[in-house]
């Protein structure tokens, strides 16, 4: 390469350099219309038809905006097919695309009314119970079409518009149990008849023998396997949603995608471009359609909650949930303090105890390690987000749960000592030999959960004097080692969890989680293998079982406290830590819920756009 | 030289294979499966049985292996695998509506334009600022130059980007905070629409190209510095110069020219590793790039995802790297590759 060529190659350089910076630059293009204008004018007595031509700089057009809320999903949604989702971003998803039978108010959190406008319980021939719903009949199904932006109701093949009907309902309860779907949550509908054999792939029972029928385009009756009294509860289920057969069947797996989807709420799917955006449009055809003000949702999937408060602050989100890092300022901040909001949300954070590994194995060391957590001091100064100090399991709005700090062990320092010295006395051992046994607490990786850990690790050395070896694992590798089945040399003595409401009732939590023989029994409390059946079951076990077939809501509510009071207290087999919140700011233009069983429903939220604008400076 | 590429591309073939082999069973190998577990919730065996017959995870790992690579027909057996040798990804785990295929073509692009403009950008300084030095050897210019390549080269960009954005979007409110200003269907698969072209689009860019381009710049600049002190003290610099050529000449077209053999070397790998996208750039910005694939799809033990990803890495990271051996060619005529 000569001298002259590398000039002309950095000459051509610059020219393409200058023109893109050029193509940077805002284009300003001054807009003036020249406007043919006639007129009438008199003109000494006599009228003249002047025709000139003006040149015109128009008013700008005042584009009307539709009111849009900015909203971060925070994660790209696994799946928005109803039988399929099982994380909060897909369900919040759902929630604003289908109608369920039930809903929670968004208020009270109280079970109510939404597709099925009553319902009732029975006996079928058999004794079985059955559940039975009335529905309204004048939600349409809807798709959304993306080359022209409208919104249509869903024809069948005679042409008339499709209605939500029963039927729908139960094509999409068979569909979750239908082992072809893969469905993760088909276990919740195991309640239905029969629909755990089908799931399970049983000899003799197809998908058509499920417990679940449309009686008439408007009554869809449930039949149970065993009596239960929070079922209207899981009817209202987003895998239990109406769903449209037609669609399904024509698109496969892609019958979710925006302009394949059909559905039936408040909102439809306008865009989903996978790992960035998810935008709804509002439902022009939505019963209440005259109540829903945000018209359209602009949902981004911005996983870093720093750079999503960023753009909170820059008028980019007109909500967000508030960094750990930043909440010191939040709440010395006069304008942020003012947006902040502290929601509780159903779920609890603990720490499980290996209760077969000692010295785990008698409770005066379990209830020692639970009474020196001084839970108050740890959301105080690590958590920072005003959660409720847990002393039992279900947090409070889930049917059955004792109030906070009614049931459970406070912190009590010096009960604790006294416990653990009691201990140490009749195994004649020193603190020392104690602490050469080597106690371990683990977690999966995450610098939130490290924190927490470190707190109360110092906590049980201030208290008790006791050392403990805090590990962690990854989140995969860690829910296998903590699993009942890993050798006991190999599960670490202490082990954190956190389990959040799929319905509200206490069955979902005591029962699911910690019946040793419904549940995962990490906690390994009474027999831990699979074949010991015949042992006398616990009486905390036997509680759960009991509340679970009661159908008096006043005895189901005292069995559950005992429940509680058992686990928690006599046999102290877990430290609960506290309920989560989630700790959002909010922006003055958007009037927003916080619903106490958690999930987002734009339909009852009002935002003031012109508000919104003149912040933006728009 | 064109059976020496049709001899590189055809050893290209045992290298992507081995990608796909490792992959596949190391990730089999670490604990955990994609469906063990909802969140927190651990699944009845059954279900996971369900799940895990649906995406053939219950076949022996040889047989997967193949299904993955030849696709389910030539293996005799029901399936919808068409088999990577056909372009089918497979199915990701995670996201249950995409294919692997969907995610490759919508994150690449993004990911792509912002790797190709933080590299332009690397070489448009790196290059320069070490020729600078290194002509200025000791002198306040390579003093500046030295220092600001280490500044850079150790802000990681974890730091910088944070910073960045309080700066220049919080404080001065002249560039957006987060976001990409292009968006799917993309021109050719891969570039921004032309009416896309703005200023939006460019001030979406500024701050992610700078924060990933100015740590390999500073590299560049370094490389550069260090192997162009060493060319100027050779002997054909010296008979150039006793030739009564032009300093200018001497430097750019002897000096420069030669002294860019390891620099060339390291842009092959740093070009793979910037359009394949990068995990802390694109999600301190919100970008929907394919950084994160790399990351999550392990954590999420999401098979078809992490192999896919990989072995578009490896594809791109075998090309550049026979691009950076033609460049030898060219570069020093003495290598010749017939």
């Amino acid at each position: 390469m000569n001298l002259k060529k590398s000039f002309s190659f950095a000459f051509a350089f610059l020219m393409i350099a200058s023109l893109l910076l050029a193509a940077c630059q805002p284009q300003q293009v001054e807009v003036v219309k020249t406007v043919v204008v006639t007129e009438v004018v008199e003109k000494e007595g006599k009228e003249v038809v002047v025709t000139q031509i003006v040149e015109v700089t128009p008013e700008p057009e005042v584009v009307e905006q539709p009111v849009t809320l900015d909203w971060n999903w925070g994660t790209e949604p696994p799946t928005i097919d109803p039988s399929l989702a099982t994380d909060t971003t897909s369900v919040d998803v759902i929630h604003n695309l289908f109608v369920t039978l039930t809903q929670f108010d968004p208020v009270t959190g109280a079970l109510s009314p939404y597709l099925a406008t009553s319902w009732e319980s029975g006996e079928d021939a058999d004794g079985n119970q059955t559940w039975t719903f009335h529905m309204r009949d004048d939600i349409q199904w809807v798709k959304y079409d993306p080359t022209t932006g409208e919104t249509s109701a869903v024809m069948d093949d005679e042409g008339n518009p499709r209605y939500v009907t029963a039927f729908d309902v139960e094509y999409g309860v068979k569909r979750t149990l239908d082992p072809a779907t893969a469905s993760d949550y088909a276990y919740v509908d195991y309640i239905i008849k029969n629909g755990q054999a089908v799931n399970e792939g049983a000899e003799g029972v197809t998908v058509d023998d499920i417990g679940v029928k449309a009686l008439d385009a408007t009554t869809v009756q449930f039949t149970l396997e065993t009596p239960a009294a929070y079922f209207p509860s899981i009817a209202g289920m987003w895998v239990n949603a109406p769903m449209p057969q037609w669609a399904i069947e024509e698109w496969g797996d892609k019958w979710t995608e925006a302009g394949l989807i059909n559905t039936n709420g408040p909102y439809v799917l306008e865009e989903w471009i996978h790992g960035g955006e998810l935008n709804l449009v509002k439902n022009p055809l939505w019963i209440n359609a005259d109540d829903v003000q945000i018209e359209r949702i602009h949902g981004v999937m911005i996983t870093e909650a720093s750079t999503a408060f960023a753009l909170y602050e820059n008028n980019e989100l007109d909500s967000t949930g508030v960094p750990l890092p930043e909440m010191d300022r939040v709440k010395a901040d006069p304008v942020l303090s003012a947006e902040y909001h502290s929601a509780p949300v159903p779920c609890t954070y603990y720490y499980g105890f290996t209760n077969n590994k000692p010295p785990f194995d008698d409770v005066r060391v379990r209830k020692a390690f639970v009474q020196s957590i001084d839970r108050q001091g740890l959301i105080d100064n690590v958590l920072k987000g005003g959660q409720i100090p847990a002393t039992s399991f279900a947090p409070p709005g889930i049917f059955g749960a004792p109030a906070p700090g009614t049931v459970g062990l406070q912190y009590d320092p010096d009960a604790a000592k006294a416990s653990l010295q009691e201990y140490l006395d009749e195994k004649g051992m020193s603190l020392d030999d104690f602490n050469a046994m080597g106690i371990t607490l683990m977690h999966n990786t995450s610098e939130g959960h490290a924190q927490i850990a470190a707190a109360i690790q110092q906590m049980w050395k201030d208290v008790l004097g006791v050392d403990v070896k805090v590990e962690n694992q990854e989140w995969k590798v860690y829910l296998t080692t903590i699993k009942k089945t890993t050798p006991l040399d190999e599960m670490p003595h202490i082990w954190r969890l956190g389990w959040c409401a799929d319905y509200p009732d206490e069955n979902n939590w005591v029962h699911e989680v910690f019946n040793n023989q419904a549940g995962a029994n990490r906690l390994r409390r009474g027999c831990v293998d699979d074949t010991c059946t015949e042992a006398t079951p616990l009486k905390f076990d036997e509680l759960t079982i009991q509340a679970q077939q009661e159908s008096d809501p006043d005895k189901r509510a005292e069995l559950y406290y005992e429940a509680e009071k058992q686990l928690a207290e006599v046999e102290a087999a877990y430290a609960p830590i506290y309920h989560y919140t989630s700790t959002n700011v909010t922006k003055p233009w958007l009037t927003r819920n916080f619903p106490p069983l958690g999930g987002v429903d734009f339909f009852n939220w009002k935002l003031d756009m012109d508000a919104k604008l003149a912040a933006q400076g728009k | 030289m064109t059976r020496y590429i049709i001899r590189r591309i055809l050893g290209f073939i045992p290298v992507l294979f081995a990608i796909a082999l490792f992959t596949f069973v190391l990730m089999r190998a670490i604990p955990g499966g994609p469906f063990d577990f909802a969140g927190d919730k651990s699944l009845p065996p059954q279900v996971v049985a369900n799940i895990e017959a649906k995406y053939h995870l219950d076949w022996p790992l040889w047989k997967q292996f193949l299904s993955y690579l030849i696709g389910d027909d030539l293996l005799g057996e029901e399936g919808t695998s068409r088999g990577v040798i056909r372009g089918d990804l497979g199915p990701s785990l995670r996201y249950r509506s995409q294919s692997v295929n969907d995610i490759i073509a919508t994150t690449f692009p993004t990911s792509a334009q912002l790797g190709f403009m933080s590299l332009m950008l690397a070489i448009l300084i790196g290059i320069p600022a070490g020729t600078i030095a290194a002509l200025n050897q000791n002198t306040w210019l390579d003093y500046v130059s030295t220092f600001g390549a280490v500044i850079f080269l150790s802000i990681p960009n974890l730091v910088l980007a944070p910073i960045l954005i309080w700066i220049f979007s919080l404080k001065l409110g002249w560039l957006p905070v987060a976001g990409w200003g292009a968006k799917p269907p993309y021109l050719l698969g891969f570039l921004p629409q032309p009416s896309q072209w703005n200023w939006n689009y460019f001030s979406h860019a500024i701050m992610p190209v700078f924060s990933l381009g100015t740590a390999s710049a500073a590299g560049i600049a370094r490389l550069t510095r260090a192997s162009l002190l060493q060319v100027i003290r050779e002997d054909y610099i010296r008979t150039a110069r006793a030739k009564g050529l032009a300093e200018r000449t001497v430097i750019v077209v002897h000096a420069l020219k030669n002294s860019l053999i390891p620099v060339v070397t390291i842009l092959g790998p740093a070009f793979a590793g910037l359009v394949t996208g990068t995990f802390i750039v694109e999600q301190i910005f919100g970008i929907n790039g394919m950084g994160k694939h790399f990351v999550q799809s392990v954590g999420n033990r999401d098979y078809q995802v992490i192999t896919g990803v990989t072995l578009v890495y490896g594809v791109i990271l075998v090309i550049a790297n026979l691009l950076v051996d033609i460049t030898y060619a060219w570069l020093d005529p003495r290598i010749r590759y017939d």
